[in-house]
């Protein structure tokens, strides 16, 4: 479905794979996916929210194996940007 | 962020610790963070293998890390100022293309790493590595 960019903050909701916490390896593959759009992202878990593009924010939800995310996106690929970083999330090894 | 990326490629980092086993160590997490394409030199350790810094080592590490598109060095405390000015000194002009970022070594490190790792200039990841200091851990 075709949005405008001037759509606010668009959400999608994405599980971490039951034994992949968003730890050092896999938070920083996130934040490098996350730069690569425009779009400006946050990701929200454990009632804490952080900047998708800042490492130490997203390391600091402490988000383990099996928790739901929330990664609301805004911006003119923030379509884009939140499905790829969905996808990421559900796929992570 | 600027797009500022240079062509030859990564911002480096330069990781100066009073302890060999601390800048070898935080190289590795950095490197498992931020993915294996930022250039990183460890220069950690006095000249003997005891607690200290090696004003030769760094000078090294600084060296080794300066041109392209340039290097962003952090230290673990205050005393490694000293051995990293001095060493930036002896470099002269090569001086140019390295910025000193005064943050927390590790998180600094990561942060700084991880924009690196995303083609950010210079000026980028010595900024991400100053947020670094705002950034509560819990």
């Amino acid at each position: 479905m075709a949005r405008p960019s001037s759509e606010p903050a668009l959400e999608l909701r994405a599980t971490l794979p039951a034994n992949v916490a968003l730890h050092a390896r896999p938070a920083g593959l996130f934040v490098r996916e996350a730069a690569r759009f425009d779009a400006v992202m946050t990701i929200s878990a454990n009632g804490k929210t952080a900047n998708a593009k800042s490492i130490l924010e997203v390391l600091g939800l402490g988000a383990s194996g099996g928790t739901e995310l929330v990664i609301a996106a805004s911006g003119d690929d923030a379509v884009e940007a939140a499905e790829h970083l969905a996808r990421l999330v559900a796929e992570l090894v | 962020m600027t797009t500022a990326k240079d062509a030859n490629g990564f911002v480096s980092l330069v990781l100066v610790s009073h302890s060999a086993a601390i800048a070898e160590g935080l190289a590795e997490l950095v490197a498992q963070v931020a993915g294996p394409s930022v250039p990183i030199v460890a220069a950690g350790g006095g000249p003997d293998g005891s607690f200290g810094t090696d004003g030769a080592r760094v000078l090294a590490a600084l060296r080794q890390a300066s041109g392209g598109s340039g290097a962003v060095v952090l230290m673990d405390i205050g005393s490694a100022v000293l051995s990293v000015r001095a060493a930036l000194e002896e470099l002269g002009p090569e001086a140019r293309s390295i910025e000193v970022a005064d943050a927390p070594f590790v998180e600094g490190a990561i942060a700084a790493g991880v924009t690196a790792s995303t083609g950010g200039s210079r000026e980028d990841v010595a900024a991400a590595a100053r947020e670094a200091r705002g950034t509560a851990k819990l």
